[in-house]
């Protein structure tokens, strides 16, 4: 049994004669231990997706899934009582800006201990000792260097990347079974990333933690991840293991991903861009979502949305899903007229 | 000086360029002194681009806003075409600004919400030019084409655009006045991959057709590799290393170069290196460590790295701030 299950979720906003689905049609699963990639461009509901699955989702948002279970427990069902005693403990998120996720008006010794008040162990509820013992070692395990002094700081006087990892270790103090990152390094510089990256890893493995990271950026998921959802304006257009879905993407979009970034245009004048931008909520086109930027659209992705097709390993969301020399295949034809084009601006 | 086969007057040349900031650290303390630009030299030739490389503090912005002509340097000199910006008055000053002109990192707030887009593009002109209120609409016009912007945007404000038209309407910003350098400071690390994409080869196309340089601010690699023909890695208010890009991507020389190639994520599983995962973060620039900078972070540290300050020396085809460059390399 998987230990995250998310089928057909949709989140919905505004009034409910009129609704806005930021997300529609998410399915995700995630193992125990397993480092999942989740990414997408800014307004694709990969952040939206993650608050749903923490019970985040703030009024008016609806969410509403044909299954959305963790550990075999129906999320959906569960009483808000129920609810709280899982999301913290069981379930923890790191958010993209630290310092902003950070209270201000606390100590980091106060935010950490907090965790442990309400979730620890029952020694650790009844005892502000044993608290500040334990925080103590949160703190040295996310390799904050000068831990002691440290607890005693108020996050204005901690650097992004220590306030990062002050969040992460708030996040694991309840040994949790599912570590949601949401852009955990997108706010720090690309050494200090590469510091916080390891470190998440590094925590993975030793406790076993399932891991879903949720980033733009390809390249950190390709360096982490062992298998990747690709999300389009609110939905998952692509899943795989990770060398297979950036070696050989199914779906045209993820192609084109890969083709826009600097590395793969090494020694050519112009990027290969994607033309146009991501639909809003509003304003989302009839048929596949992406036909109106992609270059292999034709008649029938104007008029019909495809489903996701697959199995759980390997699955895309394409009528006419690539083959391996990254062509369309299942019998697509050009229209007339248009060539096999090649978008540069 | 410059590295690269500069003309005999560079379009912008930097000698020793600093800029101190004093900072208040309490009622009874002495004043601190930040050196945000700490001696910096470079040259930017032509429609050339030099792409500056370096985490956030070590003075990429203070360097942009030198070259702007928006805060004096400290000491040291800043020649546009030639003339001094450090001691020049304020009429040469109004001469000199409209040459270099600059696009902001976020393009979600460097645009005046409550300006039509062809109002923002006059602009400008009104301030800076005696032109007509109908030359000016037909620059402002012929500006949007060339930059991929619909005429019927001009009566448009900035928020019914997306990130990356908005960054096209900051880069027409930038050309109206027709400037020989463009200052661009982190340009598309606010945009989506796909976006980015777009704008980079906008940037790159406005280069070639209009012989403008750029002075590109990224912390970006990948980017800075596409785009870039010399880069200048700085860490601290120095610059490290500098040279051509080729020659930077190939071999870096210094150790803080080598750590910013190793950190940056590829999807490119061979060509990973072996993670140098440095330790610690930037130091305070307020009391920054005595000898090289970057010592406190550095692998190859010896004893002499604590102590004496490396120049900024040439080594191979680039000019590298290490002491051990030799040995390492």
């Amino acid at each position: 049994m998987p230990l995250l299950e998310v089928e057909s979720l949709r989140v919905e906003f505004g009034p409910v004669t009129a609704p806005v689905a930021a997300v529609d049609g998410v399915d995700l699963a995630l193992e125990a231990g397993e480092v999942v990639g989740c990414v997408g461009e800014s307004g694709s509901g990969k952040s939206v997706t993650a608050l749903a699955v923490m019970g985040l989702t703030e009024f008016p948002g609806r969410v509403r899934a044909r299954r959305l279970a963790f550990a075999g427990h129906d999320l959906q069902s569960l009483s808000d009582r129920q609810h709280r005693r899982l999301v913290g403990k069981d379930i923890a998120m790191i958010f993209q800006d630290p310092l902003a996720s950070l209270n201000p008006c606390y100590t980091v010794a106060f935010q950490l201990t907090e965790t442990l008040r309400i979730h620890g162990t029952e020694a650790e509820r009844s005892s502000a000792k044993l608290r500040r013992a334990r925080a103590l070692e949160l703190l040295r395990q996310v390799e904050i260097p000068d831990a002691e002094a440290r607890l005693a700081a108020f996050p204005h006087q901690l650097s992004g990347g220590m306030a990062q990892r002050a969040m992460i270790a708030m996040a694991i103090a309840c040994n949790p079974k599912l570590l949601i990152a949401d852009e955990p390094t997108t706010a720090l510089d690309v050494t200090v990333q590469a510091q916080v990256l390891a470190l998440l890893l590094r925590l993975q493995r030793e406790r076993g933690m399932a891991l879903l990271l949720i980033t733009h950026d390809l390249a950190v998921v390709a360096e982490t991840a062992q298998r990747v959802f690709v999300m389009y304006a609110g939905q998952v257009v692509e899943s795989g293991p990770v060398p297979q879905i950036f070696d050989a993407p199914l779906h045209p979009y993820t192609q084109a991903l890969l083709a826009a970034l600097p590395e793969h245009n090494r020694d050519r004048a112009r990027l290969k861009a994607i033309r146009g931008v991501v639909p809003g909520a509003h304003d989302r086109p009839a048929g596949c979502l992406l036909h109106p930027r992609c270059d292999y659209a034709v008649a029938r992705c104007r008029s019909a949305r495809p489903a996701l097709e697959g199995s759980r390993d390997r699955a895309a969301r394409c009528h006419f899903p690539l083959d391996v020399a990254g062509h369309p295949s299942r019998g697509w034809r050009p229209e007339e007229g248009r060539g096999l084009p090649s978008a540069t601006t | 000086m410059p590295v690269s086969t500069a003309p005999a007057i560079p379009l912008l040349e930097a000698s020793a360029l600093a800029r101190h900031y004093p900072v208040s650290r309490g009622l009874f303390r002495e004043k601190g002194l930040v050196r945000a630009l700490d001696g910096v030299s470079f040259s930017v030739g032509e429609g050339e681009t030099l792409a500056v490389v370096g985490e956030s503090g070590c003075g990429k912005s203070t360097l942009a806003r030198a070259v702007t002509m928006i805060e004096r340097p400290t000491s040291g000199s800043l020649r546009v075409e030639g003339e001094d910006v450090a001691t020049a008055d304020r009429q040469t000053l109004r001469r000199l600004r409209p040459r270099v002109q600059m696009v902001f990192q976020n393009p979600f707030a460097s645009l005046n919400p409550r300006k039509k887009v062809g109002t923002l593009l006059e602009e400008p002109l009104s301030l800076n030019t005696d032109t007509g209120a109908q030359e000016r609409r037909e620059a402002a016009l012929a500006m949007m084409a060339r930059v991929g912007l619909r005429p019927e945007h001009y009566r448009r404000y900035p928020h019914m655009f997306s990130g990356g038209q908005r960054q096209r309407i900051a880069v027409a910003r930038a050309l109206m006045l027709h400037p020989r350098l463009v200052v661009a400071d982190e340009p598309v690390s606010a945009l989506d991959v796909s976006i980015q994409a777009q704008v980079l080869n906008l940037l790159m196309e406005l280069q070639e057709e209009l012989r403008i340089a750029y002075l590109f601010i990224s912390h970006n690699l990948q980017v800075v590799r596409h785009i870039a023909d010399q880069v200048m890695v700085m860490y601290l208010g120095k610059a490290v290393e500098y040279g051509p890009k080729a020659a930077i991507f190939a071999r870096p020389a210094h150790p803080y170069t080598r750590a910013l190639l190793a950190s940056t994520p590829t999807l490119d599983a061979g060509a990973r290196r072996e993670r140098v995962a440095l330790k610690g973060e930037l130091p305070s620039p307020l009391d920054p460590p005595a000898g090289c900078a970057f010592h406190t972070r550095c692998p190859y540290a010896v004893e002499r790295c604590r102590s004496d300050a490396p120049a900024l020396l040439p080594f191979h085809e680039v000019r590298v701030a290490c002491h051990r460059a030799a040995e390492i390399s």
